[in-house]
């Protein structure tokens, strides 16, 4: 279908501009609209889709990972350690959990990721339990019981210990994360990356250097899952090892799929949210309640490959067919697709 | 003696993805099952062991095809990842059902056989060793398998899938087959463990991730591969677990991933095939 671009482009603007301008009011002014309950599962919210986040980034150059758990955990755990062991102020402990999960990730990736996709999928699950192996088993780690902070980050006299404070900690976490990812993703590094998710022979065949881009973009999703971790620590103030299982590495890619995965940036927001709270709300009994996530899953991988917003973006367009929806969502100009859809 | 279950589930494993490419994650759930199927069948059903096990195989074998018609059959198209995406959903349901079931404590079969066996100064077990034997046995009828009109179709379909299809063999045949195969595999593993381990609900993930390193040590599309593997890494698992206790995995992991850096296949076999790369 073709439009006729010189028309379009104010209404276009100025939807996208009112649009957005409506969600970040509903999101500033959500710890004043619902009730502590809600408010927590927004928090959680949050968390998931940041993990959400960079499981995307990492699809976008082919590698799903399965560790993304495992290396939450690190900065997880590199904030109690550091706050508990050495008395440390949590902010300085944020990029230090960062750089430590992005060290050890080096180290792993430098073995996996020139092997290709496969080597680094089974690596990553064996790392997801390896770790959690590591958290439980080692004593100084505090073993299967966790590790536990004493006190909420502060930062002059305000200190984040109620829920209100932490939704806008944990709001200005997930805005550095998605702004750098934007701009990571509209950079000249992300059109390689683009390119490399796209198709791997015909990227290397022009010039990328197909293992170290990918090890970057790993590395980097590797940075923000530990801030991520950090940020958990803040809210949650103990760390406990069952929570870093492979079990959440997969909810973690079940966001990202519910939510639709060709959109990196709003898909893993909307299947956090989602995930979050329609099993709240259809509380049938919890021990159905993963067999019927599960077979939401398969059915909706069966009947909307594209996710939820794949499908909204299908219904929408007979509305907004001005909008440039898939810009506005972070979709890839073709959609890199899963591995192996080529 | 672990060696030999490992066997079982990486060959299954590499089997199914090296025929139909995809990465089956419910894998260590029909292990699982196949343990709870046997042990149902020898208590509540009074049937003898050896049939229980039968019988364990052809109930993983059926969930196996019914997993290939109701589900990846239809996923297959929209790629390697949603494909896997949905076994791993298809073993939380295969869990969660075995679970509900069954009920979530622990179960065991009582020992088939009783006594020890004393080789060369080591003390094995007799369950043990029935264990082992009955691993090589079904390592033994799935070479010869292989060997028949479908299994060669099997190896052509993993060789290359339109030449094989041009070749008339049906593609839809050999995959549910291969799936049933391969679960099958997990199922008999299972009910081969299940009169020496305790088998309970969470038994499937650990071990799946274990078969995975066989698999990687092996080297995928080589059978004969991952029953080595399968034996180094068990053997070698022993003596992580008795020098390192629960830090006997990360051992593991990091000999392995020594291994990979300096021989990517593995120890016999070709490097992973890498579907769309």
């Amino acid at each position: 279908m073709s439009r006729p671009l010189t028309t379009t482009t104010n209404t276009s603007d100025i939807a996208k501009r009112v649009l957005l301008a409506v969600i970040c009011a509903v999101v500033l002014a959500l710890p004043w609209l619902v009730g502590p309950y809600s408010l927590q599962l927004f928090i959680l919210t949050m968390t998931y889709g940041m993990l959400g986040l960079s499981f995307a980034f990492t699809i976008r150059v082919g590698l799903p990972r399965f560790d993304s758990a495992a290396w939450w955990g690190i900065g997880a755990y590199t904030t109690a350690i550091l706050m508990t062991k050495a008395d440390m102020s949590f902010w300085l402990t944020v990029p230090i959990a960062g750089l430590v999960s992005m060290a050890v990730g080096y180290v792993v990736y430098r073995v996996a990721i020139p092997r290709g996709m496969m080597v680094f999928l089974m690596f990553g699950l064996v790392i997801a339990l390896a770790i959690q192996q590591l958290f439980g088993s080692v004593e100084f780690f505090g073993g299967w019981g966790g590790t536990e902070v004493m006190k909420p980050p502060a930062i002059g006299g305000l200190v984040f210990d109620g829920k209100r404070e932490l939704y806008y900690l944990g709001l200005s976490f997930l805005v550095v994360n998605l702004v750098c990812y934007y701009a990571l993703m509209h950079s000249r590094i992300g059109r390689s990356w683009n390119a490399i998710g796209q198709s791997l022979k015909l990227a290397s065949s022009v010039g990328i250097d197909v293992v170290r881009y990918r090890m970057a973009n790993v590395l980097i999703s590797n940075f923000f899952l530990a801030l991520t971790g950090s940020f958990y620590m803040a809210f949650s103030l103990v760390a406990v090892p069952a929570t870093f299982g492979l079990h959440k590495s997969l909810n973690v890619i079940m966001y990202v799929v519910i939510g639709g995965i060709a959109y990196s940036l709003a898909g893993p927001l909307v299947g956090a949210l989602i995930l979050a709270f329609v099993p709240e709300y259809m509380r049938v009994a919890s021990e159905y309640e993963s067999i019927i996530t599960a077979v939401v899953i398969i059915l909706v991988v069966i009947f909307l490959p594209g996710g939820i917003l794949g499908w909204v973006n299908k219904q929408a367009k007979p509305w907004f067919i001005k909008v440039d929806w898939t810009k506005l969502l972070g979709r890839a100009k073709k959609p890199p697709g899963p591995p192996g859809s080529q | 003696m672990i060696g030999g279950i490992y066997a079982l589930i990486a060959s299954g494993f590499t089997l199914i993805l090296g025929v139909i490419q995809v990465f089956n994650f419910a894998q260590g759930q029909f292990y699982m099952l196949g343990a709870f199927v046997a042990i149902a069948a020898v208590t509540n059903l009074g049937l003898p062991y050896p049939v229980a096990i039968l019988v364990a195989l052809l109930a993983t074998a059926l969930l196996g095809a019914v997993l290939y018609f109701g589900v990846i059959q239809w996923t297959t198209r929209s790629g390697f990842f949603n494909t896997m995406l949905v076994t791993v959903a298809f073993g939380t349901v295969v869990a969660q059902a075995a679970m509900l079931s069954f009920g979530s404590r622990e179960a065991v079969l009582p020992p088939v056989v009783s006594g020890t066996i004393s080789v060369g100064g080591v003390t094995i077990p007799n369950g043990k060793l029935v264990v082992i034997a009955g691993a090589v046995v079904v390592m033994a009828a799935l070479h010869y398998f292989m060997k028949t009109r479908i299994g060669v179709s099997m190896l052509a379909a993993a060789e290359n899938r339109d030449v094989a299809s041009l070749q008339g063999i049906n593609p839809k045949r050999v995959f549910w087959v291969t799936m049933a195969v391969g679960c099958g595999l997990c199922g008999v593993a299972g009910a081969l463990v299940a009169p020496v381990l305790a088998a309970s609900g969470t038994m499937g993930s650990t071990i799946f991730i274990k078969a995975l390193l066989v698999v990687l040590v092996g080297g995928t599309g080589s059978m004969s591969g991952a029953l080595l593997a399968a034996f180094v890494v068990g053997i070698a698992e022993s003596f992580a677990f008795h020098f390192f206790g629960h830090l006997g995995l990360l051992v593991i992991f990091v000999l392995v991933a020594i291994l990979i850096f300096f021989r990517p296949g593995g120890l016999l076999g070709k490097p992973l095939p890498v579907p769309g790369e």
